[in-house]
């Protein structure tokens, strides 16, 4: 095998060129060091039969190693991962040509790894580190990650236990004929739901048929005019609600209709206690919360009676950054740059929301009326959209960690 | 408008049209098309396995590129607190992207090798050809405001177009930050790369306003000359040759930063058309209003599209082609010499609140001085006959930078 001729080739290159310290502690088959970490560089050019990644050398020794990549005129390549098996160690993203280079520096054991160039004609190219195996490398981001969703699961079961009170406490106003009262009530109980929806949907109950939306537990709770099910007619929070705020009255019907609520919200609580989240799941589920407001709230579908569409929007950004936070501290170890990004994504949303804040009104928000959507709807929308693509980006991550 | 006061002038002139000048045109319209279907479809051939390298390290393609049958034109503002840097490594993303997509290749994976991964390409040119797909970047006047420390920095003759005669612009058409022009001989291609590029760009930029445009109605080098919404060829005189393009088009000032010379300023103006009511006028009125019979596309002083009109022809005391007709303001020779590439399409939005056809003309021109364009619309905004049948209701212009060489990207200098 070619390894040691390449190496040394290289390293006479880079001896050349003084990019490197050379003669130094280094072995003669490995990458050269520098400042105590072996140095890789990986080039990324356009030629004759696709874009090529580079590596002036395919081993070095184990410890700190540093990865310098600068995308020469390699246009289908953006991004370059190294990867133990499955799992992604360390990456580079918004690679292009034209940028200056970037590195990345990893602590990394003996053994066979991947540099991942995806886009490149020869995507994944090996690499090898010699010595001992990983001591305590960067094996705890895995761990970090899982403690994370283990947290979040207690969030999820505090939330719909605080469901359960919120409902039973509109069923009770429901029950005394205060339209006023119940109104109240119906938008204090709205928030807990928001917060997870995407954690607790897709259960049926035992004995249906999943195409069968009596026994969707989804549909049972959160069912909206949008999506009414004439076979099974009205349920849950919005029938409340249409009845509540379009005919601003409290029949038998708006009753049962609390009462099923009630039992509905306690069946998914008795379920959401043995409900167990992987870190990719409170990904997947932050990125879901999100676009449950692009497709629910901005658009104005979910409350379309008491309008309260931005305190759901708030509790389902609130949500996602609780998911989102569960994962940082592991998520920061394997991409600083993207958590960076979302941070600030983040803040923006949460900046735009503020603005809409009024405690005078039902559940702290502005109505979201339809001239409110008219004027600030695009606005609103952009924002949330660039939060929920890069929160899309994070399961990935998540779960090769 | 212009019809008030003239209309004794006007009947003459159109008697005289119809008899004369325009009944050269009527004989080769009776004697059969001039060129049958056939032969223009084979002089327009259309080989969708044709790529334009991105590339070119002088003038950006889809400009002097002859037409591709569809366009997808989208502008756009950048988000408030968007900084220098990151715009930077936008341009460097969208040239890399333009460059992978003009080549017919997805821009990252279609089917992500992680069951996690979300797909990096959207997908829907994924087994289309490259279809001579140009992406085209324009930069507007704000990116060169104060809001993103790229201010001082501007083409110098970057200014927002002024307020023009006639002008019945809707701010929601207008205007943007930046401009990506895509055009392909498939729309589904076209679409993609602007669909793809917003996507890269989401959470610095945002859509502002966007035209869909088919049937190109401007003919380039070696094109048959096509014909706008209202029947009529479009583009018969213009610019084809290196010699106007270098003269007319490409930017070569030393004044001018580094990243704009060899490149050009593009005017876009959206043209609603009348349609129900052109088609309701008489073919004497059009081909007054234009200066041109309709099928030929003859000058009303010729016989042949390309015969060079003669403004200074007079029947029965009064000019042949009307002085305020669209040929006659329009024309180089009463512009000083004076000319702009355009490269415009037909678009449509469907139908208007009132049931008619909401379609017409969407403008698109290259300049080296966009006073040029301001000139020639301030005089036809004033007294085109053409103003019955249209009105402008979108505005913009942006500066094109020159196209980066392989290993850089577009106005790569701008952030030096």
């Amino acid at each position: 095998m070619s390894r040691k001729a390449i190496s040394v080739a290289a390293l006479t290159a880079l001896c050349l060129t003084g990019l490197a310290a050379c003669g130094s502690e280094s072995d003669d088959s490995a990458a050269p060091k520098k400042k105590g970490a072996s140095q890789v560089a990986v080039k990324l050019v356009s030629g004759s039969d696709g874009d090529v990644c580079e590596l002036d050398t395919d081993t070095a020794a184990a410890g700190p190693v540093t990865f310098t990549v600068a995308n020469e005129s390699a246009a289908g390549v953006t991004e370059v991962e190294l990867m133990d098996g499955q799992k992604i160690l360390g990456e580079k993203e918004n690679l292009a040509p034209g940028l200056p280079e970037v590195t990345f520096t990893l602590t990394l054991g003996g053994g066979d790894y991947e540099v991942y160039c995806p886009g490149a004609a020869e995507e994944r190219i090996p690499f090898t580190v010699t010595g001992e195996a990983a001591a305590a490398p960067t094996g705890g981001t895995a761990e970090l990650l899982a403690a994370g969703a283990k947290d979040y699961t207690g969030y999820v079961n505090t939330q719909l236990d605080a469901m359960v009170t919120g409902v039973e406490n509109l069923r009770k106003a429901v029950d005394s004929g205060d339209v006023a009262a119940a109104q109240q009530a119906y938008a204090d109980a709205r928030p807990f739901y928001e917060k997870i929806e995407s954690d607790v949907e897709g259960f049926v109950m035992e004995g249906f048929d999943p195409t069968d939306n009596k026994g969707n537990l989804d549909y049972l709770i959160d069912m909206r005019a949008s999506n009414l099910d004439e076979a099974v007619g009205w349920s849950g929070f919005h029938a409340v609600e249409r009845d509540l705020f379009e005919a601003k009255k409290i029949t038998d019907q708006t009753k049962k209709y609390a009462a099923d609520l009630v039992t509905n919200a306690t069946l998914l609580a008795e379920i959401g206690k043995s409900l167990e989240f992987k870190p990719e799941d409170l990904a997947n589920g932050a990125a879901a919360l999100l676009e449950e407001v692009q497709s629910g709230k901005i658009t104005g579908e979910e409350e379309a009676y008491s309008h309260i569409d931005l305190v759901d929007f708030a509790n389902n950004v609130e949500g996602a950054q609780q998911a989102y936070a569960a994962l940082r501290p592991g998520l920061e170890k394997i991409d600083a740059e993207l958590v960076t990004t979302i941070d600030a994504r983040f803040t923006a949303v949460i900046d735009d929301l503020e603005g809409y804040k009024d405690p005078e009104a039902l559940g702290g928000y502005q109505p979201y009326t339809a001239e409110l959507k008219a004027s600030d709807g695009k606005k609103l929308s952009a924002t949330v959209q660039s939060l929920q693509d890069v929160l899309g980006r994070l399961a990935e991550k998540a779960a090769t960690a | 408008m212009a019809t008030e006061g003239k209309g004794f002038t006007r009947r003459r002139l159109l008697a005289g049209a119809g008899g004369g000048a325009a009944a050269g045109a009527a004989v080769g319209f009776l004697g059969g098309r001039a060129v049958s279907p056939a032969e223009a479809s084979a002089a327009d051939g259309l080989d969708l396995s044709k790529a334009y390298d991105f590339y070119t390290g002088d003038h950006q393609v889809g400009i002097a590129t002859p037409p591709q049958r569809h366009l997808v034109f989208m502008s756009l503002d950048v988000v408030e607190g968007t900084t220098a840097e990151q715009l930077k490594v936008l341009f460097a993303r969208w040239s890399a992207a333009m460059a992978t997509m003009m080549k017919g290749n997805p821009v990252g994976s279609v089917e992500p090798s992680r069951s996690n991964g979300v797909p990096q390409d959207t997908g829907e040119a994924y087994d289309l050809s490259p279809a001579s797909l140009t992406v085209t970047l324009g930069l507007g006047p704000g990116l060169f405001d104060d809001r993103f420390g790229l201010a001082g920095r501007g083409p110098k003759l970057l200014a927002e177009i002024p307020r023009l005669p006639a002008d019945e612009l809707k701010p929601e058409l207008c205007g943007g930050d930046l401009a990506l022009q895509a055009c392909a001989d498939d729309p589904q291609v076209a679409y993609h790369a602007i669909r793809d590029l917003i996507r890269i760009g989401r959470g610095l930029v945002t859509t502002r306003w966007t035209v869909l445009g088919f049937g190109r109605a401007s003919a380039g080098k070696g094109q048959k000359t096509p014909r706008n919404l209202m029947g009529l060829k479009d583009g018969t005189r213009n610019i084809t040759t290196d010699e106007d393009l270098d003269e007319f088009v490409w930017v070569a000032d030393e004044d001018e930063p580094a990243w704009m010379r060899g490149g050009s300023y593009l005017v876009t103006r959206k043209i609603n058309m009348d349609i129900e009511v052109w088609d309701g006028t008489t073919i004497d009125t059009q081909h007054v209003t234009i200066g041109r019979d309709k099928a030929e596309g003859a000058p009303l002083t010729g016989k042949k599209e390309f015969d060079t009109p003669d403004f200074k022809a007079v029947r029965d005391g009064e000019p042949v082609i009307d002085p305020t007709s669209h040929v006659a303001l329009a024309a180089s020779e009463n512009n000083g010499g004076t000319k702009i590439l355009r490269r415009g399409y037909n678009f449509t939005d469907g139908l208007n609140p009132l049931g008619q056809l909401d379609a017409g003309l969407f403008f698109i021109a290259f300049m080296k001085d966009p006073a040029t364009f301001v000139d020639l619309q301030r005089k036809l905004g004033r007294v085109d006959l053409l103003n019955e049948y249209i009105a402008h209701v979108g505005s913009a212009i942006f500066a094109v930078p020159r196209a980066p060489k392989s290993g850089h990207f577009l106005a790569q200098e701008l952030f030096g």
